[in-house]
């Protein structure tokens, strides 16, 4: 725990019993300090939300311990908020109860919530009227009305269409840096995450499994499980082999397809090679700098902003971005073949684990 | 035909009154902190304990009734009391008919609920005493039905209030036993005016309950 560390968790055992199994959650070390971002990724069922039930002090530990230092609450928005039977005023004015708060300065703040998060036309509508998207604003302006020091999301982007959770991930994020309060937030939403994220934690089976500053988790996965959950999906084995281009590493996959990488792994090693879809690039021609060889396109898919393109590269399906109607997005097609590349600063190796 | 005169149809129906209110405010008092307490816990054996307050809401007033006069008798273990044909006999089987309605009606207000309702709650720094009144305040619609319900037992009960209050002339005589009693007799006008003024009470208290429950709609 450094000076800033406001809440920390330290050896934290959760085990959960439920009809459908038993779960258990282990962190060894987890800090958050004041002022940062901290988003948490994983799969489905990997613990997130318990880490974060825990970090707000609602699920009891049954080892170690959650610690906090904040000098002011600590509190946490659910995935699927809860309005109470009242008005949307009313369900702001609900976290002053017993806390000694009255007159021109309750309704103040009441009203200084309801306008952060831009639902105060809504102030005297029924809460359990709400849309979705209304609903997770007044979820989230119950709590900024708290003036927390710590603030914990789970999800507050799920189940929001597009337009949505763009327009409520710019106003939490201003609303995090009007307030500075420190926040913890577990999401399914690279995008979304990298808005607000200093660092990253990535859950795996209940353990944390790697946790650094933002780029660091996003350009180095310690392990392929860990690659996908970051959204570094494109993962192929290869072998470094006795040969250097460039002062770099040579990885073969087969004799057509080698990548070039700086890596510390001695001749012979078996790794995976990590390229991030943003990293990766297509062209129908011989290929720019950094080539790794040629695919045929499998897939292209627009969303109408951007083109997903599905490439098969020696065996391997890999998956890239093109901008929507812009140069090789408008004539690609499935089964051209196209020229990859990938520049070496933006390989990731990781060393494969023999099983055991 | 014997018409009991208007002093004694108000004497029974102040004793309904005397006999039921008191019901009403011991189940409740009872039943609801139970209600909430096993709607908001997850325990072992709570299904049973459900199942036990579920067979509890059909149970036949008159089963209720043997076992209030069982304890009550004499002989039984509650003899000593000397409460069998007595009014606090008849507001003991009441209670007992109408406890497991009102725990089990609580306890599925309160396990409408979201699931995470009471965390989420917690969350916000409301305080303990804060968050009881929140919850009983979410549910109220709930409690009212089952307010209503138990009324409405205690009310229309006449079985289990017979066994155990005997129907006794200025005593243990209600509004149910007296309709009872002046249909055997074949006395059916005045089974069918006392009929109509018990209607009329329920009518009354359900219709103010009712008002108050729709006027709390949120």
């Amino acid at each position: 725990m450094n000076d800033a560390t406001i809440l920390s968790a330290r050896n934290l055992r959760v085990e959960l019993r439920s009809k459908r199994g038993s779960f258990v959650l282990t962190v060894d070390e987890l800090d958050l300090c004041a002022r940062e971002a901290l988003v948490i990724l994983g799969p489905n069922g990997s613990g997130k939300s318990t880490l974060m039930r825990a970090m707000a002090g609602l699920e009891r530990p049954s080892a170690g311990s959650v610690t906090s230092v904040a000098t002011g609450p600590v509190t946490m928005v659910f995935q699927r908020p809860a309005p109470l039977a009242g008005s949307v005023a009313y369900n702001i004015r609900v976290v002053f109860l017993g806390k000694n708060l009255a007159g021109a300065e309750l309704r103040d703040r009441i009203g200084e919530a309801l306008e952060r998060f831009k639902i105060d036309h809504l102030a005297e509508h029924r809460a359990v009227t709400l849309s979705g998207g209304e609903l997770r604003r007044l979820a989230l302006a119950r709590a900024f009305a708290l003036r927390p020091a710590v603030l914990l999301l789970d999800e507050p982007f799920a189940g929001l269409d597009a337009d949505g959770q763009a327009a409520l991930s710019l106003d939490l994020r201003r609303a995090i840096s009007d307030t500075r309060v420190a926040v913890a937030m577990v999401t399914h939403d690279l995008r979304r995450a990298m808005l607000i994220a200093d660092r990253i934690a990535v859950l795996i089976d209940g353990r944390l499994a790697q946790i650094g500053r933002r780029d660091a988790v996003l350009e180095q996965p310690s392990t392929p499980e860990i690659a996908r959950v970051v959204g570094m999906t494109n993962l192929v084995q290869g072998v470094v082999i006795d040969e250097r281009r460039d002062d770099l590493a040579l990885v073969e996959v087969d004799a057509e397809h080698r990548v070039a990488a700086r890596t510390d792994c001695a001749p012979g090693t078996r790794v995976w090679i990590g390229i991030r879809p943003e990293h990766l690039k297509l062209d129908i021609g011989r290929g720019a700098v950094d080539p790794i060889g040629k695919g045929i396109v499998r897939e292209v898919v627009s969303d109408g902003v951007s083109v997903t393109v599905q490439v098969d590269w020696a065996g391997a399906e890999l998956r890239t971005h093109l901008m929507a109607g812009r140069g090789l997005a408008r004539t690609l097609r499935a089964g051209v073949s196209v020229s990859l590349s990938a520049s070496p600063k933006h390989v990731h190796l990781i060393p494969v684990t023999p099983a055991i | 035909m014997n018409f009991p005169s208007l002093a004694t149809l108000i004497e029974i129906t102040l004793r309904t009154l005397a006999i039921c209110i008191p019901a009403l405010v011991i189940s409740l008092a009872i039943g609801l902190p139970i209600g909430i307490a096993i709607g908001r816990r997850l325990f072992s054996g709570r299904v049973a304990v459900v199942s036990l307050i579920n067979t509890g809401m059909g149970a036949p007033p008159v089963v209720v009734g043997l076992l209030v006069y069982f304890a009550l008798a004499r002989n039984g273990p509650f003899g000593d009391l000397s409460w069998l044909y007595s009014g606090q006999a008849m507001i003991l089987a009441q209670v007992m008919i109408a406890l497991p309605l009102v725990v089990g009606i609580t306890l599925a207000a309160v396990g409408s609920l979201d699931e995470d309702w009471e965390l989420q709650v917690r969350s916000l720094g409301v305080p303990k005493r804060w968050r009881l009144w929140l919850l009983v305040r979410e549910i109220r619609l709930g409690l009212l039905a089952a307010v209503i319900t138990a009324l409405g037992g205690i009310l229309s009960e006449v079985g289990a209030v017979w066994m155990v209050g005997g129907n006794l002339e200025g005593e243990t005589r209600v509004l149910t036993t007296a309709i009872l009693m002046y249909t055997q007799m074949g006395e059916l006008e005045i089974a069918f005016g006392l009929a109509a003024i018990l209607v009329g009470l329920m009518l009354v208290l359900a219709g103010l309950l009712t008002a108050v429950q729709q006027s709390g709609r949120t």
